[in-house]
């Protein structure tokens, strides 16, 4: 084996704080070897990222590094003088963050700003040069048209491509290390697949070394040979990815891979019994308009909800699942009546809800509460406990005495601590506070929950808890609930019928088996490929992937809206927009050339 | 393209502005007593004279009819004659009715373009010393949160909000030019005359752009684009002065928007205190007489230049961040 390009020992990262002084980093070893991928792992708060900066020496008050070597190239980076520093950092060693819409001055366009960082790290490249040199790395990552978008602002690009941009701005300077920090985090599903095959073949070519960090071992496995895990600022274990998930020798080890959610292997989808309709969404459209821009009075409609039919029944757990941008958000607003649909209806337990009178409306508001995803801008934080799961029962005429009795009990049913009654929302943690929201939408007995991504900001074990809960109270009430999620590990788990959305339409609507084994339209299959797994996909990469980025819903192409990126297009997909077909079952696609008993292509 | 139609729709919107100005001028000047026909003949003419004259100047009809009438003329550029001031400057309040002088009134616009250059003079200038104060202590203490630099821009701030102005114009005028003799304070007759009251005016904006300044720098500085620049590669000189101050300057070319209209504006007390000769002054006397024409004149004046600094400070941030563009 070769000098490691990268040679960390006993890496130690203080945070101090009113006097108390918490390991961040505990004693941290490891190498990483010219041209390989080096992958880490751990949950959020493990120190990952303050390890990632710290080995670029990017580490300010309150935190300090205390001890050990980062060697690079031969060099110790700790004991560096800050010239020396300045021609490594950003020049050597490329860093990528988690948040590519925050990474570039959001004024200027990013093709300068790549070449005002490239100049400023390699001062003898001139301006022409390092633009060419820049225009090239985009045509590497496939920006479409490089040089027009060279001179657009950040904020005139997506999540996805604007990673790509920082993966330019990361590679530019020929690096042989790059630090990449939970990259495909805040990307969609088959985006991330995209960024990730991306870097695989880079790095190939480039024969550039890269510590790939995720919090999520499936992700990590995609790429690193090797993997390290770390837990409380310690590496506790490390070793060859594919060992580490197959035969995981330390407990916590053994904890993270029994989180990750089984998508194919034993997995026993949910089945629904047979029971009344609840709501009944027909035909719903939804079309904002926007001022165009540089326009003096013209709007661009944007289509946010096109044509979306579908039932939930008592007692179903009904999922829509879909990308950024397919119009799941608009739905939900729709679904929660706070806005009214363009056309089509929304009928709440056979009550047309356009129909209903305003007292008749609030009445009905009973019945179905939407709970969202932020569980800290979703509580009012000077107000205690109590009085918040009061407030929906006062507010629809109950007496204080019986407000407080019914409050008192949705909160032990949710599993608040009675004591915390009279407290405030302060400093609870995000679990409790989506409880608090649980019990709200609770004392009013609802027919049907909504829950946007309600979920998703919490960790897998707090999730596993509400599941749980919810579980419980259909168990007690009967309650239906529509999952809204780009989750589609959730979904899996828990719904029974599962509506895939893209641009606005469901383009696929089926029960859970065969949504997850035998799905029929070609974009639920790319989604389901794009899953990072450990277990074996049954939809290999190969054959389902995606590329290019869903068009604007402003500027829809003719006949189905998916074939621009759609491996299964043919000319008559340019004429005809497919309807949603009934097949057999009780499921619905809309695509010209479905995937029929086509089992040789599921593995 | 994109300029153009955006000038297009906001000068339309300026428009509407003004002509709701005008309006309510017009109005609440027809309302408040005092019967300008007879402020103008004097105080001593015979009934019939304030007659005749109020049907000369059309005060006889109805108002709506009056207001159309003024709107048209306002349209070619017309902003009335003064009814109590004459070409030849002095004030013609307390002269006999028959004096011959009395028919020879300035024009409302000629008025206002004379001390306009005075008034631009003087806000430039107080301007200048607010920024040149403000704005280097400001990024320091938005760079240095909790810091001295931040401690020293408060503190300066603080002081500085809470000194009035009519005092603060009396007290510099007693050390800088009667006991030290260093600047001359009333009147106008040359250049140095600006000095005082542009930095009595510089105390009273300094606070605004010292907390906007601060602010803004320092929320910036937090941002993960400044935050990452170094593990870029970004030297800190370049991060600062390039990314952090362009994108802290948008709050504060809104403010300096603002500011620069009601120094524009005229202000009152400053230019009272020094006796100016701006648009400040020439308010105080339009009120004081009761020169209707000279007010509404004056009101309409400001009102456009409000809008059209408006305008124009929104060219210029959407210059300094595209992201503006609407």
């Amino acid at each position: 084996m070769s000098d490691p390009i990268l040679a960390v020992s006993n890496l130690g990262v203080d945070l101090q704080r009113e006097g108390r002084i918490k390991r961040i980093v505990d004693n941290v070893s490891f190498a990483l070897q010219p041209g390989e991928v080096l992958g880490l792992v751990g949950e959020a708060g493990s120190g990952k990222s303050v390890l990632a900066r710290a080995l670029v020496r990017a580490i300010a008050p309150p935190l300090e590094i205390v001890s050990g070597k980062v060697v690079f190239e031969g060099r110790d980076i700790l004991s560096l003088d800050p010239r020396a520093l300045a021609r490594v950092r950003g020049n050597r060693i490329g860093f990528i963050g988690a948040n590519p819409m925050g990474s570039l001055d959001p004024r200027l366009p990013i093709g300068q700003q790549i070449v005002e960082k490239l100049r400023s790290v390699q001062p003898e490249i001139g301006r022409a040069e390092a633009r060419d040199r820049v225009l090239d790395f985009f045509g590497r990552v496939r920006i479409p048209s490089p040089s027009a978008r060279f001179h657009e602002a950040p904020f005139q690009f997506s999540g996805g491509m604007m990673q790509r941009v920082m993966i330019v701005d990361a590679l530019v300077s020929d690096p042989s290390l790059v630090i990449a920090d939970n990259i495909t985090q805040p990307l969609d599903v088959t985006v991330a697949a995209q960024i990730i095959r991306l870097i695989d073949g880079l790095r190939q070519s480039l024969n550039t070394a890269f510590l790939f960090i995720s919090s999520s071992l499936p992700v990590v496995a995609q790429l690193a040979e090797r993997t390290l895990v770390m837990q409380r600022g310690q590496i506790v274990e490390q070793g060859l990815t594919s060992e580490l998930a197959a035969n995981p020798r330390q407990p916590y080890t053994r904890t993270l891979l029994s989180r990750i959610p089984p998508i194919w292997k034993d997995v026993m989808a949910p089945t629904a019994t047979d029971g009344e309709a609840v709501l009944k969404v027909d035909n719903v459209v939804r079309t904002y308009f926007v001022r165009r821009r540089g326009s003096f009075n013209a709007y661009n409609q944007v289509q946010a909800v096109r044509g979306v039919s579908f039932t939930v029944k008592a007692g179903e757990n009904f999922g829509i699942v879909g990308e950024s941008g397919c119009g799941k958000s608009t739905l939900t607003r729709l679904l929660a009546w706070l806005e009214q649909p363009d056309g089509g209806r929304i009928a709440f337990l056979g009550k047309d809800l356009s129909h209903l009178s305003a007292h008749s409306l609030t009445e009905m508001r009973k019945s179905f509460q939407l709970l969202l995803q932020d569980p800290y801008g979703s509580l009012p934080a000077g107000m205690p406990l109590l009085r918040m799961i009061e407030e929906p029962l006062l507010i629809h005429g109950f007496d204080r005495a019986e407000a407080a009795r019914r409050a008192q009990e949705a909160m032990i049913e949710v599993g608040l601590d009675a004591e915390l009654a009279h407290r405030l929302p302060v400093g609870l943690s995000a679990g409790q506070r989506q409880r608090i929201n649980i019990a709200r939408a609770l004392v009013l007995r609802p027919r049907l929950l909504i829950l946007d991504e309600t979920l998703s900001a919490l960790d897998q074990v707090e999730q596993a808890e509400l599941l749980d809960l919810f579980n419980r109270l259909q168990a007690t009430y009967g309650f239906s609930y529509v999952f809204i999620s780009h989750d589609l590990a959730l979904v899996r788990r828990m719904c029974h019928r599962i509506a895939v959305m893209y641009l606005g339409r469901i383009v696929e609507l089926a029960d859970n088996t065969t949504l997850f084994e035998q799905p029929h339209h070609p974009y639920t299959r790319a989604l389901l490929s794009a899953m990072p797994t450990l277990e074996h996909n049954h939809f290999p990469h190969t054959r389902y992937l995606l590329d290019g980025e869903p068009p604007s819903p402003i500027d829809l192409p003719l006949g189905c809206s998916f074939r621009s990126r759609c491996p299964r297009a043919e000319n008559d997909c340019q004429k005809t927009d497919p309807p949603l077909l009934a097949l057999a079952g009780g499921n619905y696609a809309a695509c010209l050339h479905r995937h029929e008993k086509e089992t040789a292509d599921v593995e | 393209m994109f300029v153009l139609s955006f000038l297009l729709r906001r000068l339309l919107q300026g428009s509407l502005i003004i002509l709701l100005v005008i309006f309510i001028i017009f109005t609440l000047l027809r309302v408040v007593p005092g019967d300008p026909a007879r402020l103008i003949v004097g105080g001593m003419a015979p009934d019939a004279v304030v007659a005749m004259k109020a049907k000369e100047l059309g005060l006889d009809r109805p108002i709506p009819i009056q207001f159309l009438s003024y709107l048209s003329d306002l349209a070619t550029g017309d902003l009335g004659t003064s009814f109590v001031r004459p070409k030849s400057g002095a004030s013609l309040g307390g002269s006999a009715f028959d004096d011959s002088t009395r028919e020879d009134r300035a024009k409302v616009l000629d008025l206002i373009l004379g001390t306009l250059p005075m008034t631009l003079q003087l806000a430039a200038l107080s301007l200048a010393i607010a920024l040149s104060v403000a704005v280097p202590l400001g990024t320091l203490g938005g760079l240095h949160p909790g810091r001295w630099p931040d401690k020293l821009a408060l503190g300066l701030g603080s002081i500085c909000v809470s000194t009035p102005n009519f005092w603060l114009g009396i007290v510099l005028t007693l050390f800088l030019s009667v006991k030290l003799k260093l600047l001359p304070a009333i009147g106008y007759r040359g250049f140095s005359y600006t000095i005082l009251p542009a930095i009595v005016l510089a105390v009273e904006i300094i606070p605004f752009i010292l907390r906007t300044l601060t602010v803004s720098v320092a929320q910036v500085m937090r941002e993960e684009f400044i935050q990452i620049a170094p593990i870029r590669g970004l030297t800190r000189s370049r991060t600062v002065l390039l990314h952090a101050l362009g994108n802290a300057a948008i709050p504060l070319v809104n403010l300096l928007g603002v500011q620069l209209g009601m120094l524009l504006g005229g202000v009152l007390v400053v230019e009272f205190i020094f006796d100016y000769p701006g648009l400040g002054l020439l308010t105080i006397n339009a009120v004081l007489q009761r020169d209707f024409p000279l007010i509404q004149g004056i009101a309409i004046f400001i009102s456009v230049m409000f809008v059209a600094i408006n305008i124009l400070v929104d060219l210029i941030a959407m210059t300094i961040d595209p992201r503006l563009e609407y």
